[in-house]
Parts: C-alpha cells; sequence; structure tokens
C-alpha cells in the first residue's frame, strides 16, 4: 500500500516536472504555467483585488487611532465623520507603507501620482465619496513568484497591475437591532493599499498561494498585518473559464471571502458552474457574487446593468503626491528581508525545516524572535519551543504575538533549564505560563525561588520512593492489581513530596 | 466676532432676496432691493453699520457682488492664503475666504491677520512658497508716491466690454479708467481670450464640486433628518431628508454637477472645463508682467534654493522684459442692485405665466457672475471698490481691480487710490 503510493506519487512528480520542463523549453520563463483544469478542455483565467490595512498609527486623512477592538464610534475625528468644513489631511507614514509594498513586490513606485473621488451614497461612507487613486495610482506593475518554497509543484509567476491608496469605509452591522443599520465608523478613513493583479492565476490553489504569499510578504515589511479573520486583509477574485485557443471568457466577480480557505473553495464551485451554463449552452453574465459557506455555492449580488456610477472626480483639496529617488532609495534600503529570501537563508543558517520557517514567519516578528533566542542553543529546540509551545499557549490566551510578554532571554533561559536536565518539559511549559502571566523573572531564578529543579540523584530518588511506598501501603497493593491509574497515583504523591 | 449673517438657502443664485426671517433690505434705500449673494448677508450688515468687518465666501463673486450692490468693499484674496478650514465646503478649488469692510486700509488690517499657513488645510500655501512670493519684485515696491502712478501699467480686457453692460456701469468704469491715467498711470488696451467661455466653464465645474462635497448632507450623523418613514428603503432616509433641506437652486445646481461627472458626460464637459479653467490662467499670465510664483516654481525648480535678493532680481528682470500690466480694471457687475420682484422671478417654481422673462431671468442670474468668475477660476487676487452711485436709481457701483497671483499688496495700493477719489 505504502509502496503503491510512493510510486503514483513519484510518477505524478516526475510526469509534472517532464512536462513542465518540456513547455519551458518552447516558452521563456516568464510565462505563466498552464496548469490545466479537469478534463483538459477549459482553462480558467483568476485575477484578485486585494485590500490590505495599513499598519500606521493614525488614519489616512486624518489623525484618529487605527487601533484594533475599540468600543464603536470612538476612534472617530470631525474629518472622518464629515462634518462640514473638514479638509484631508495626508498621513505621510501611509505613502511610506506604500511605497515599501511596491518595493517589495518588484513594482515601479510613480514619482507622480494624485487622489480621486469615488462617489456613492451610504451611510457607512460620511463623505458619500471615498478617496482613493483611480487615474494615477502609486504604483505600477509588479510580481509575485510562486515555487515549491510556497508549497507548488512547479514555478508560476502573477503579475501585479497597480497598487493604490485609499480609504476605508466604515462598518454597517444589519443583525443587531432587527429593522436598523447600525453604523461604526471606527474604520472609517483608516489606509488601504488596493494591489490588483493581472488575471495570471489558472487554478485555485494558485489563487490561495498567491494571497498567502502576499500576506507573508506585506507582514515581513511590516506594511499590513495582512490577516484576513480580523479584516485587515479582504479580498475580491474574478473568475472566468475558455475553451483553449478561444478568447478569453465573462469574468464574474466574487466578493466577501472571508478567508483563504472560502476563496479556494468559492473558486472552485464558480468554475464549475460556469463550466456547467457553457456546457448546457448558457451564456456567462458578467456580475458581482457571494459566497455561501453553508451551501459551497455562489450567489449573485448584482449585475452590470446594476452597477453604480462612481462619477470618478480628481480630488480637488489634495495636490498630485510627489515623491523624489532619494525618497524611495531610503525606503528600499530600509526593506527588511524579504520572504523567499528570509525562508532559503533560514533553512541553510539553522538547519530547520521549511514547515517550521512558514510559522515562525507567519507571527509579525517571529523570526526576529527566534534569531535572537537562537543564539548558542539547538536550533531545533528552539524552534519547537517557539512554534508547538509558545504560540499555542499565546492563542490559548487570545494574546497577539505582537504583546507576547516573554522575552527571548526567559524563553531562552526556559530552554537552556530542559536542554540541562534541571526541569522536565512540562515544568518549562508551566514556567512559560507564568511568564505569560506577568512573571518576568528568568527560568533559572524562578525554578530557585520555588524549588522546581528536578531532582537526578538516585539515591535521594530512592529514598523518597521508598518513603511514598511504606506510607501508603493500600494504594501499592492495589497497584499490583490495577496497574496504570495507582501508578499516577503514586506519582503524584512522589510529585507532593519532593 | 459678533454674529452670522443669513444667506440663501446656501450657495444660492446671485440674489440673496429672502431669508428665513425676513426679508433683506438694501441698506441706504427704503425701496426694497436685493444685497447680493451669496454673502449678502455679510455685505448688508456691514453696509448698515452694524459691524466693522464680515468674512465672507467667494466661489464666483460672492463677496465682490453683493460688496458692489451694497456700496462697501469686498475683498477676495488668492487662493490658498487664507485656510479654507471650517469653511462649508462649495466647490473646493473655487473657495476663497474673503473680507467686506467699509474702507481698504480695514481689509488690509484683517487680511494682514488671516492669511496665514494652516497645516489642517492641504490647499493652504505653503511658508516656502509665501517666502518667494514675499520676495518677487511688484508694483507697490516700486512706488510710494499715491499720487504718481507714472510707473503703473494698467490693463482694460477688451472681452468685458459686452453687451448687457448698463450705461451708468459703462460710464464709472470710464471713470475710473480716467482717475488713474490722471495720475500717470499707462492705460493698455489687454486682451483675454478665453474670457467668454469662462461662464459657461464655471458652470460646469462649480456645480461638478458642489455635487460631491454636498453629498455628506444626509441627516445621518448632523444637520436635518427627515421625519418621514423610510423603514422600507433606506435610500429614501436620503431622498426625504435631502430634498426638505436643500433649496431649489441647491438641488439644480446639484443635478447638474452629478450629470457632468457621469460616465458618458465626465471627458465631455468637465475635461473640457477644466481645459479652459487653465487657458484663463494662462491668459491672466501672459496679460500680467509679474510672474506668477506657482507657474515660476513648477517651472524652475532651481528658483526654491535662491535667496530672497536673487528671487527680487530675477523677477524684477522678469517684469521690466514683459509688455504686461500690473493691475486689470473691470466692472463688477451688470447692473446695480436688483429689485426683489425681479430676482425672485428667476426662480424656476415661481408661477409668472410669461415664459420668454422667464427664461432671460433665470439666465441673467447667471451671467451676473461674468465679471467675476475670471478670477476665481484663475485663482488671482480681486476687490471691488465702491465707485459712484448710478444717476438713473442712486443705487451703488463698485469697480473691481485684479492683479497677478500673490499680488495683494498692489490691489490695495491702487483701491487706495480709487477710493480716495470717489
Amino acid at each position: 500500500m505504502i509502496i503503491k503510493t510512493f510510486v503514483t506519487t513519484y510518477l505524478k512528480k516526475t510526469c509534472n516536472e517532464r512536462f513542465i520542463s518540456k513547455i519551458k523549453r518552447n516558452v521563456t520563463f516568464y510565462q505563466y504555467s498552464t496548469h490545466l483544469y479537469k478534463s483538459n478542455k477549459w482553462e480558467t483565467i483568476i485575477g484578485l483585488e486585494v485590500h490590505a490595512q495599513l499598519n500606521s498609527k493614525t488614519k489616512l486623512f486624518s489623525s484618529s487611532s487605527t487601533s484594533f477592538n475599540e468600543p464603536v464610534n470612538t476612534n472617530v475625528s470631525v474629518i472622518d465623520a464629515a462634518f462640514p468644513g473638514t479638509l484631508p489631511q495626508l498621513n505621510t507614514k501611509c505613502v511610506e507603507l506604500a511605497v515599501a509594498a511596491s518595493l517589495a513586490l518588484s513594482g515601479n513606485v510613480q514619482l507622480v501620482s494624485s487622489f480621486d473621488r469615488k462617489q456613492y451614497f451610504y451611510p457607512d461612507l460620511p463623505p458619500g465619496y471615498q478617496i482613493t487613486q483611480h487615474y494615477a495610482p502609486i504604483s505600477l506593475g509588479g510580481k509575485i513568484f510562486l515555487n515549491q518554497l510556497d508549497g507548488l509543484e512547479y514555478d508560476t509567476m502573477v503579475r501585479i497591475k497597480q497598487i493604490q491608496l485609499e480609504q476605508d469605509t466604515g462598518k454597517s452591522i444589519h443583525d443587531i437591532v432587527p429593522g436598523m443599520t447600525l453604523i461604526d465608523l471606527n474604520r472609517a478613513g483608516t489606509g488601504l493599499i488596493e494591489i490588483v493583479t493581472e488575471p495570471d492565476m489558472r487554478t485555485s490553489k494558485e489563487a490561495g498561494l498567491t494571497v498567502k504569499k502576499l500576506q507573508s510578504i506585506l507582514r515581513t515589511i511590516g506594511s499590513s498585518d495582512g490577516n484576513m479573520e480580523e479584516g485587515s486583509l479582504r479580498c475580491d477574485v474574478n473568475v472566468s473559464v475558455h475553451e483553449h485557443e478561444t478568447p478569453y471568457g465573462t469574468r464574474c466577480e466574487i466578493k466577501n471571502l472571508n478567508s483563504i480557505k472560502f476563496l479556494m473553495a468559492a473558486i472552485d464551485v464558480e468554475i464549475e458552474r460556469q463550466i456547467k451554463e457553457l456546457e448546457n449552452g448558457n451564456k456567462i453574465v458578467q456580475e458581482t457574487r457571494g459566497f455561501d459557506v453553508l451551501k459551497n455555492k455562489t450567489f449573485r449580488l448584482r449585475t452590470k446593468e446594476t452597477a453604480t456610477d462612481y462619477r470618478y472626480m480628481p480630488e480637488p483639496d489634495l495636490s498630485p503626491l510627489i515623491l523624489n529617488k532619494d525618497y524611495i532609495t531610503r525606503i528600499s534600503n530600509n526593506l527588511p528581508e524579504l520572504p523567499d529570501d528570509l525562508k532559503t537563508r533560514i533553512m541553510k543558517q539553522y538547519g530547520i525545516p521549511l514547515h517550521d520557517v512558514i510559522v515562525l514567519m507567519n507571527e509579525t516578528g517571529g523570526v526576529k524572535y527566534f534569531e535572537e533566542a537562537v543564539k548558542n542553543r539547538n536550533p531545533q529546540h528552539v524552534s519547537n519551543w517557539i512554534t508547538h509551545e509558545l504560540f499555542g499557549l499565546l492563542h490559548a490566551r487570545n494574546i497577539k504575538f505582537s504583546q507576547n510578554p516573554v522575552s527571548a532571554l526567559q524563553l531562552g533561559s526556559v530552554i537552556d533549564c530542559v536542554d540541562n536536565g534541571d526541569i522536565t518539559g512540562k515544568v518549562g511549559k508551566k514556567i512559560i505560563e507564568k511568564m505569560i502571566s506577568g512573571d518576568s523573572r528568568l527560568a533559572s531564578i524562578i525554578i530557585q525561588d520555588e524549588g522546581l529543579r528536578q531532582l537526578s540523584d538516585i539515591n535521594e530518588l530512592e529514598k523518597i520512593c521508598k518513603n511514598v511506598i511504606l506510607q501508603n501501603p493500600e494504594q501499592v497493593i492495589h497497584y499490583f492489581c490495577f496497574d496504570i491509574y495507582f501508578l499516577n497515583l503514586l506519582k503524584t504523591l512522589f510529585c507532593y513530596c519532593s | 466676532m459678533i454674529s452670522s449673517a443669513n444667506m440663501y438657502s446656501a450657495f444660492g443664485p446671485a440674489y440673496n432676496p429672502h431669508t428665513i426671517i425676513s426679508d433683506q433690505k438694501e441698506p441706504i434705500d427704503q425701496e426694497l432691493r436685493v444685497a447680493g449673494g451669496s454673502s449678502g448677508g455679510s455685505a448688508a450688515a456691514v453696509a448698515s453699520g452694524m459691524c466693522f468687518a464680515s468674512l465672507g465666501s467667494d466661489t464666483g463673486g460672492s463677496i465682490r457682488l453683493p460688496a458692489s450692490y451694497c456700496g462697501v468693499i469686498g475683498f477676495k484674496p488668492s487662493y490658498g492664503q487664507c485656510s479654507r478650514w471650517g469653511l462649508v465646503a462649495y466647490a473646493s478649488s473655487l473657495d476663497t475666504v474673503g473680507i467686506i469692510t467699509r474702507n481698504v486700509h480695514d481689509a488690509q488690517l484683517i487680511y494682514d491677520i488671516i492669511s496665514k499657513y494652516d497645516e489642517k488645510d492641504p490647499s493652504s500655501l505653503p511658508p516656502k512658497l509665501r517666502s518667494i512670493n514675499s520676495s518677487l519684485a511688484s508694483f507697490d515696491k516700486t512706488n510710494s508716491n499715491f499720487t504718481d502712478l507714472s510707473k503703473l501699467r494698467v490693463g482694460i480686457p477688451q472681452e468685458y466690454y459686452v453687451s448687457e453692460l448698463s450705461d451708468p456701469i459703462k460710464s464709472l468704469w470710464k471713470r475710473g479708467i480716467s482717475l488713474l491715467r490722471s495720475y500717470g498711470a499707462t492705460i493698455v488696451s489687454v486682451s483675454c481670450p478665453s474670457t467668454r467661455y469662462a461662464l459657461p466653464a464655471y458652470y460646469i465645474l462649480a456645480p461638478a464640486e458642489a455635487s460631491s462635497n454636498l453629498a455628506r448632507y444626509d441627516g445621518v450623523r448632523y444637520g436635518h433628518r427627515s421625519d418621514m418613514d423610510s423603514k422600507q428603503d433606506e435610500k429614501l432616509l436620503y431622498t426625504h431628508t435631502r430634498s426638505e433641506g436643500f433649496g431649489e437652486e441647491v438641488k439644480r445646481r446639484i443635478l447638474l454637477g452629478t450629470y457632468t461627472l457621469t460616465a458618458g458626460s465626465y471627458n465631455n464637459y468637465f475635461i473640457y472645463a477644466q481645459r479652459i479653467r487653465k487657458m484663463v490662467q494662462s491668459d491672466f499670465d501672459y496679460v500680467f508682467r509679474r510672474p506668477n510664483p506657482l507657474h515660476l516654481v513648477k517651472n524652475e525648480s532651481s528658483f526654491c534654493n535662491c535667496n530672497n535678493d536673487e528671487i527680487f532680481e530675477i523677477s524684477n528682470k522678469l517684469r521690466k522684459e514683459s509688455h504686461g500690466v500690473d493691475v486689470i480694471i473691470t466692472p463688477v457687475a451688470i447692473s446695480t442692485s436688483p429689485k426683489v420682484k425681479d430676482s425672485l422671478s428667476s426662480s424656476f417654481l415661481s408661477n409668472s405665466d410669461n415664459t420668454k422673462s422667464l427664461d432671460d431671468s433665470f439666465v441673467n442670474a447667471y451671467v451676473n457672475d461674468v465679471f467675476t468668475i475670471p478670477a476665481n477660476l484663475a485663482g488671482i487676487p480681486a476687490i471691488s471698490v465702491p465707485f459712484g452711485i448710478s444717476p438713473i436709481d442712486g443705487f451703488p457701483i463698485g469697480l473691481q481691480l485684479m492683479t497677478q497671483y500673490g499680488d495683494e499688496h498692489t490691489l490695495f495700493y491702487i483701491s487706495k487710490v480709487l477710493e480716495n477719489n470717489k
């Protein structure tokens, strides 16, 4: 059975490789792979529009805070609420983060870009328009590479069309009070970058991995937390199908996808739907659809006819944004190591597997923390303690890694004590829990103060064991009858005694 | 500040006939005449002696026109000199905070206080540009004697001599020109060829920007909110609130502005109007001999690194070589203050059966802005100085002076000459 799976996987891999290398021979590297879908008859064309919230302390055009999870309508200034007489003031930090994102994605930062108003009426859009960059965005072009390091069996590239700065809207909450919509303006005016890709993806897996890669890049450079569950990253996806050698088909947009898993599921069901329609002889209508998770189906939100005319108008309050080359060079020089380079280096330098590196990279500051803690220690142990224990304990208590109270020094001390045999792994975990609760002492001090030191002297241990057995004769008899339960009981008693 | 004055339905037409409380009466005469719009309340308050000075906003002549009707000084600075933070926005790229006073000295006094850089206003002229601007050579730096204007070149734009001009205004204009000539000024006929397109361009750009800036008045966060039932459709809340809250003329302009921004119309109207606006600006740059600091800095970035003396030298040289003028003198309005009954009939909802006069008076309402609009499109400073009384109806007439962007000092200088001799 095992041999059979091994052989089939091996064959699949080599066949793919042969197939890909055949194409590579005839085609230059920069053409996207033609990974064929299902029946080999249809090709899927997928494009993404990603909105990532910028990691600035204040909003894009006002000085209100962007802090998360505040009480409703507290992070709102008169500018955000569009009171009469208010004017936007550009937050230069947001520009920096957008330029950094562009550089990290190999885009061309435009020296001159401008702002426009996208106009429509909705209660969560106080001014009745969103300030965006429709005509002249801050960055054009760029690319994302996917390969084995990202979990894809072959290499491919997704081109980026543009990156633009824009404002986020407030939140409309429909289901708390029946018959009313509640508006929370905390999010209104927060800076976003919208990253639009070319329709270069061919499978839902490629799309999912592209989003993951984007998240990773944005987190690494610190431009965004890129968290879909929290809403700091939102994706809309455009899907169309067509038969080979025919022009591209009509595309449908799918909105309101809350996770990469749902994104991939939505793409797959939409592909099926479109193929079915076309095979039945129907035409695909260009429309915007949502994804129903429970039914695992997409459904229509609106058609092209009912699509809003946004009446784009240049923003008259803001002059064009003019950047100079020195500014861009300075940001470029300050960029941290990008994910691909980082992965290769960490794997090579510390010998830990790709999976561990990915988990570390998933938390902002995770790799930095690891590299601090790993000095003069066994890298695999350090990685395990961070990824298996620390992350898990923080997550259980709903603490973000950015708020992690355990310093690298503290964690290192725990690892040292365990490796030296002073304490067991279990005790080490308990000590970390103490540290998370606010204990700022090093492990060695905690062990000393609370006498947690593991006994390793054989004679002492023998003495204590004999003591326990002598003091608890009933349990000893029961042990010979019922084994494990009483062994554990004895062990517990032993711990209390020592 | 003592109070705020009433104005016709926010951004109303040029007439200002009604307030919610009572009819506004033109301060000098008992016969009912309108104070002008839209800062009519401010002008009336100053003219009647209620206050020392009044602030207003001038988007297409809203300060200069009522100042001319009421016989007071109406001053519009260059765009960006005075902060717009706190000013209810109508057309962001045209709105300018201005001052109404009884004499030029008071206007200059207040202007010196309020023309400061404000970081809360992104369109506020930055300190560096203000410093460059004050170093540029201009007429007021070459002269200190109010009676000797031999170094002054005054321009009369041909295109402002329109057929609708009433005779009292024409003769007053001529009298103003003669006065300056008598002090030694050189009078030059100049041409601003884009002037006839300025009015329609303005009436595309201003309503378009206004439709955008007025979108925030939906009753959700502040202001009037309709009591009418809107449970079945949330759009109805907006519809009822805005229909009830906005006056007729405002609604008219919002609809017009929304139309010109729709996908099919944008390129045909809005973009064209912006191009015309650029042409109007270049007309003035060609006509004036003092360089425009904004375009100077844009075209020669090395200018930013020069010190004040170098800037003066370069601009003085440019100024001497130019055949341009220092100041332009034109009328402010095509007539004296209209009667209330004439201005009311311009409303679409009037019950008048005489449709021909309806159309005429409706268009006339907009034509009143023809002299004042170019200064807004170009962002240059302009002032309305009361210069006389109409021999027909005894109502005040003002003359308008305009100078290059940032040249407010020359403007005040020449205004004082006119003021001393009315």
